[in-house]
């Protein structure tokens, strides 16, 4: 159950109000500027996703193979052990790592990660994260709940620098204080939001940071799992948009990065030579981690995410207990990710049965995964592995006993235990 | 109904669920009133039927559903059952959509939630019942998750309120968008807490609109929200607007 820490604080949950009616507006907004019809573009990403995913294993067999055409080392990790050995291995005599946003990463990290490198995290959000030694509250805002004044307060004990709790201020220091981190950097980490199947990666942002995190250094790291994988361009073009615009409410973001290999010149009598000024030598890590098991066991639509945290926009319980409703990924849909890509034990853990089942993530979510279906058949698998709540045995009982959920009720009297619906 | 109709026609059935018939049975006894004075000819099968299974297969017992979903299909074919009429979105939900993705026999039982029946025959009749006296005039509604975005039925409920003479302010987060009062999905005994925070939220968005009276359509909101606003919001379900003048 829930304890009494796990709760929001009202700062908190004002801020995130604040965050989603606005969103709301701007996606509106953002809808009409694109020209795009709600449904029906819903509809379109929804296809793209069901299509894509149903002929995984040739689309993907294609993208590694073009990839590594294009010059890209391609590692596929059955889990996330897999990955970080893998990563381990490519950051073996590297110190000074940049990372950029990417769910992928938190996904398989663990604490002992890297724990022998310098990383930086280089989007805003979650330097402020890491800086204040907070946890992240949002998938898109990882930052919302930190106030200018407790980040300047923070700055100030560290540094020195009075900001004054003046936004600008705080991103000019970070800008600053991130360039010179970024020009010593051996590797950069980043995330993918979609790969297609003739061998380019697309990856958004709007800080200008990944730009730097995937070009500066001489290794560039991408980690993603592989149902980012769509067969062309013109497919990842729309889950870029519906991205932006289901993610932060933008038309579009102020950066698409397209990477289709390492840097290269031919300027020198036509001969190729690789590492420009970009990076060196690109590696792409596919990671599986539960992924085939998810799509096995007739959850296919969770891998439908791009990860645009809008499933969390007016979910009930995520305004109340943020971060603590779900796992690596919040809410529902982290809740049913993990017990597959860890067990279901974890889901349980993840608040699964606080879950209130009110479709709201699903009427927002632009990829149109039915989360509370979702979440009504992981919680079948749940009870037939006996991991069902001690009220949920309660009631069933009474059901099987008494054909309704409140046991045997003497003429006049009304139950105390209201389980219902 | 004539005599021929009900034989050809079958029974018309007022299943309450059994939120409404063993906790808020006044809710009961509203409804029996606004059917009877709306001429709506029903049959009640109180001890006979079993609950609809909600509950069951939300906390994730599919094959006890099922069980139920059976139980169900048997006893109200027994009883000639054409048409149901519930005033619980949840058992609405379950017999509308959910039964016949369970079923392996044919199920072909007409399904209305009561604000639907009222609603149409507000439209055709002046009905006998008159308007409860609340000296409250502007009032805001909330969508029941299973009403309303799982359902579709946002109008009929307030057009209904309107006819009674109120004006409804609408809350921010009201249609697709309404936002849960916390009750549902099994939390209100799972996570108690949790489930009182959210409705407290639901109340103060509520309170924005200015309107002391909060009106909804599901039993299950009607008790977790009343619960929760204690004095600061009088919470109603839709029948107690009605006052029948036998």
């Amino acid at each position: 159950m829930i304890n009494e820490r796990q709760f929001l604080d009202n700062q908190t949950k004002t801020a995130l109000w604040q965050i989603v009616l606005d969103y709301r507006q701007k996606r509106e907004k953002s809808l009409l500027k694109n020209d795009l019809e709600r449904e029906r573009f819903r509809e379109e990403l929804f296809q793209i996703k069901e299509s894509s995913l149903s002929q995984i294993n040739q689309l993907s067999e294609k993208a590694i193979h073009n990839l590594q055409s294009n010059g890209i080392t391609v590692f596929k990790s059955k889990d996330d052990e897999e990955a970080r050995q893998i990563i381990e291995k490519i950051l073996k005599d590297k110190k000074k790592i940049i990372k950029a946003k990417t769910n992928a990463y938190l996904e398989i990290e663990n604490q002992d990660f890297l724990k022998d490198k310098e990383i930086i995290e280089t989007d805003l959000g979650d330097f402020l994260v890491q800086l204040l030694e907070e946890k992240e509250i949002h998938p898109v805002l990882p930052a919302l709940h930190l106030t200018p004044e407790k980040i300047s307060q923070k700055i100030k004990e560290k540094f020195n620098i009075d900001l004054k709790s003046q936004p600008e201020k705080i991103a000019a220091f970070a800008r600053n204080y991130l360039r010179k981190k970024i020009l010593t950097a051996e590797a950069g980490i980043s995330g993918a939001n979609a790969i297609t199947s003739d061998g380019k990666i697309l990856i958004l942002e709007n800080e200008g940071n990944i730009s730097l995190v995937s070009r500066w250094p001489e290794t560039h790291i991408i980690v993603a799992g592989f149902e980012k994988i769509v067969p062309h361009l013109e497919e990842a073009l729309k889950v870029i948009q519906a991205s932006a615009i289901w993610g932060t409410g933008q038309d579009f973001p102020v950066y698409v990065s397209i990477i289709s290999g390492p840097s290269k010149t031919s300027d020198i009598q036509n001969q190729t030579i690789i590492g420009a000024q970009g990076a060196k030598e690109v590696f792409l890590v596919l990671i599986d981690n539960g992924r085939s098991r998810l799509i096995e066991e007739g959850f296919a639509e969770l891998l439908f995410c791009i990860n645009c945290g809008a499933c969390l926009d007016f979910c009930p319980v995520y305004h109340q207990i943020g971060s603590n409703y779900g796992d690596k990924y919040l809410g529902s849909k982290g809740v049913i990710f993990s017990a597959f890509a860890q067990d279901f034990r974890q889901a349980v853990e993840a608040n699964c049965f606080a879950c209130t089942l009110c479709s709201s993530c699903y009427e927002n979510c632009p990829m149109k995964i039915n989360l509370p279906e979702l979440m009504k058949k992981l919680r079948s698998y749940l009870t037939k592995e006996n991991l069902q709540t001690e009220e949920n045995q309660k009631m069933i009982e009474k059901i099987r006993q008494f054909g309704n959920p409140f046991g045997k009720i003497e003429e006049g009297q009304t139950p105390k235990e209201l389980y219902c619906c | 109904m004539g005599i021929f109709d009900k034989i050809l026609g079958g029974n018309t059935l007022y299943y309450p669920g059994c939120l409404t018939k063993f906790v808020a049975k006044d809710l009961k006894e509203n409804y029996e009133k606004i059917l009877r004075s709306l001429g709506i000819d029903f049959i009640e099968l109180s001890e006979i039927e079993v609950c609809c299974g909600s509950p069951v297969l939300k906390a994730g017992y599919a094959d006890d559903f099922k069980n139920l979903a059976e139980k169900n299909l048997k006893i109200f074919k027994e009883h000639s059952v054409k048409k149901i009429i519930t005033n619980c979105p949840a058992c609405f939900l379950v017999f509308k959509k959910t039964y016949q993705e369970f079923l392996k026999e044919k199920w072909d039982i007409q399904v209305e939630h009561i604000s639907q029946t009222i609603h149409s025959e507000i439209k055709n009749q002046k009905p006998k019942i008159i308007i409860q006296n609340h000296e409250i005039k502007k009032i805001t509604y909330h969508d029941p998750c299973h009403l309303g975005r799982q359902m579709g039925v946002y109008e009929e409920p307030r057009e209904v309120i309107q006819s009674l003479g109120y004006e409804i302010v609408e809350m921010e987060l009201n249609r697709l968008d309404s936002f849960c009062c916390g009750a549902g999905g099994g939390i209100q005994t799972n996570e108690p807490k949790l489930a009182d925070k959210i409705a407290k939220d639901r109340i103060s968005q509520a309170k924005k609109t200015e309107t002391k009276m909060l009106i909804t359509t599901c039993p299950l909101c009607y008790l977790h929200l009343q619960k929760n606003a204690q004095d600061e919001l009088l919470v109603q379900e839709l029948s107690q607007l009605f006052k029948n003048n036998d």
